[in-house]
């Protein structure tokens, strides 16, 4: 069953000149126990949609699907207070630069100690405060730090990086949510630290079958650790599928581009060649272009363009585009549906 | 033949501050030498706090080292002559959002190293500006907007351009390119390539994207704590490692050259 599932859901910004479509019609779904990527560049909306799951856009910022079901339950008809106590539940959410999320006039084990679920606790209120402070402890132990009263007594200052952000994920795994958003969890990281964070990631989620919503602007960063990528682009939904159908058969020409630029990806093309790029920057909020964003810098971009392209799928690669690029198997079975067609 | 960059058993230590017998001395670069030819590019690779930032910032001449020598073109390189030094060795940096002036238009700030190094006029200067704008792939009128109208990727062009207006032999990249998105990043690689064919530009680059490294870089060297625990050619550093070091880098990466 889908844990989450969203359908067309679009974000709109007021400003002074008019309304703004920052994210238009993403779909988005999420399988119990599955890791997936969500990947865009800056300016890709990717941030605003994971706000947008657990609510936390402010009042200039609307939010409109078609569906938007969690484990069932359609969120755009429950209440405010209902929705924030069944989110707060089930989904968590860490953030970049985790040192700047973390409070820093308070100790570690105090903000650890806040997080904490008090329905847990059995017995009488005496024991309140003893099992709390083991339940901190176990926390600590879960996300893999070993001297517990170090960091508990210490300030978001004095810790690394790497540190504070198990320390994040730590607050975040107190309620015990059933999806854990990460967005960019490592950005700015280093790779020894990077490569900690995300093992733990997915420790946690073979251990405690926790899904993990990975959002991330690196395609090559993350195609170690997802099973499925959703590819964002200035708002519009791209691609989504597998992570190997994305990497090894990307259909869509953005997605085309991004793992020829990559240069992990082309470690067969010899060092100091020119890398594949596509013309042009990301355009900016204000100045989008109309139909297909892409198609101002699209190679294969063509008069249909215009008008924004509708969601194929081709045994579950979904993929956004007018002209996609066709592999083989594909391109022999749409052949046989087109003469199909003609015969009907 | 001599080359064009050598440095010779640069050294670098900081005191911290402490109590009379606290005193300390960190050592941040252990005596470091190494030598780089024209069209060449030099990759640094190493975790945080092995020196590599530091180095870099002895190049260019914003620390002293404590002991040690650098050698351009076979002359060396004096401390505190910046005028020598800012003309031959530029830098860029990590973000290059914050490293520009925003209350400077953008022909502001590349006109000022060309007020200090050169006895250009004017009307020349102008000219160079522009000329170096279109290089870098951006438009000559681009010189009169502000430095926030600008999208990521053209602001790192633009400290680009103001690293070689000065037509330098050697360009620091202080991870220049850990900050761009991927599409943006491809192209300024790129336009990185081609300037090192047009103009002989000898790179240094600071990175732990060790893809970049692979794909950009002639030599690699591997520093932890200070020292250089591994030299040589990217293609076969990368084939075979041989340092825990480099071994663990790749490793966290999952990196494999084949």
């Amino acid at each position: 069953m889908n844990l989450l599932d969203i359908r067309n859901l679009s974000i709109e910004l007021d400003t002074p000149n008019g309304q703004i479509l920052a994210v238009d019609k993403v779909s988005l779904s999420i399988k119990e126990g599955e890791v997936r990527g969500l990947v865009g560049e800056s300016g890709s909306g990717k941030s605003l949609l994971a706000q947008a799951i657990i609510g936390v856009l402010n009042d200039k910022w609307h939010v409109h699907a078609d569906r938007f079901h969690w484990r069932g339950i359609d969120l755009l008809r429950l209440s405010i207070a209902e929705r924030k106590a069944l989110l707060c539940r089930d989904i968590a959410m860490i953030f970049q630069e985790p040192m700047s999320c973390l409070d820093p006039t308070t100790l570690i084990g105090a903000q650890l100690n806040e997080a904490i679920d008090p329905s847990q606790f059995t017995g009488y209120f005496w024991q309140r405060n003893k099992q709390r402070k083991s339940a901190v402890v176990k926390l600590l132990h879960k996300v893999g730090i070993k001297n517990h009263s170090e960091c508990i007594n210490s300030y978001p200052h004095q810790l690394t990086e790497a540190i504070c952000q198990r320390v994040m994920i730590a607050i975040a795994l107190a309620g015990r949510p059933i999806l854990l958003i990460a967005d960019e969890p490592t950005a700015a990281m280093e790779s020894t630290n990077q490569g900690q964070i995300y093992r733990l990631l997915a420790n946690l989620n073979q251990l405690k079958n926790m899904s993990i919503l990975l959002i991330s602007h690196d395609l090559e960063n993350l195609t170690h650790w997802t099973k499925t990528i959703t590819v964002m682009y200035s708002g519009q939904f791209v691609e989504a599928g597998t992570t190997s159908q994305i990497f090894n058969k990307p259909m869509h020409p953005y997605t085309r581009a991004l793992v020829d630029s990559s240069t992990r990806a082309n470690l067969q093309l010899p060092s100091k060649s020119r890398l594949m790029t596509l013309p042009g920057s990301i355009p900016i909020l204000q100045h989008l272009p109309i139909g297909c964003r892409l198609g101002p810098r699209c190679p294969r971009a063509q008069q249909n363009c215009v008008e924004a392209p509708r969601v194929s799928s081709y045994h579950g690669h979904k993929v956004s585009c007018h002209f996609p690029i066709l592999h083989d198997t594909v391109r022999k079975n749409e052949i046989k549906r087109n003469v199909v067609k003609e015969k009907v | 033949m001599t080359s064009l960059l050598e440095v010779r058993d640069i050294e670098k230590s900081f005191k911290i501050k402490g109590y009379w017998y606290h005193k300390k001395k960190f050592n941040a670069l252990a005596p470091v030498s190494f030598t780089i030819e024209a069209n060449k590019t030099l990759a640094i690779v190493g975790e945080a706090g092995s020196g590599k930032s530091t180095l870099a910032k002895i190049l260019v001449g914003a620390e002293p080292p404590n002991s040690g020598n650098i050698f351009l073109n076979g002359q060396k390189l004096q401390n505190n002559h910046f005028k020598q030094r800012c003309q031959h060795i530029r830098m860029i940096f990590q973000d290059s959002g914050t490293t520009l002036n925003p209350s400077l238009t953008i022909q502001e700030l590349l006109d000022e190293p060309l007020r200090l190094n050169t006895r250009l006029n004017e009307i020349k200067r102008r000219k160079l500006i522009r000329t170096t704008l279109q290089k870098v792939g951006l438009l000559g009128d681009h010189m009169n907007f502000y430095p926030h109208m600008f999208s990521g990727g053209q602001k790192q062009r633009i400290s680009l351009a103001r690293a070689i207006i000065l037509e330098p032999q050697v360009i620091i990249l202080d991870e220049a390119l850990a900050a761009l998105d991927p599409s943006l990043r491809s192209q300024i690689i790129n336009l990185l390539l081609d300037l090192q064919q047009q103009m002989g530009l000898a790179y240094i680059l600071i990175s732990h994207n060790l893809g970049i490294v692979r794909h950009f870089s002639d030599d690699v060297m591997v520093m932890s704590q200070g020292h250089v625990v591994e030299k040589g050619k990217t293609t076969d550093v990368m084939r075979n490692p041989q340092h825990k070091v480099t071994q663990k880098l790749m490793m966290s990466q999952n990196f494999q050259f084949k």
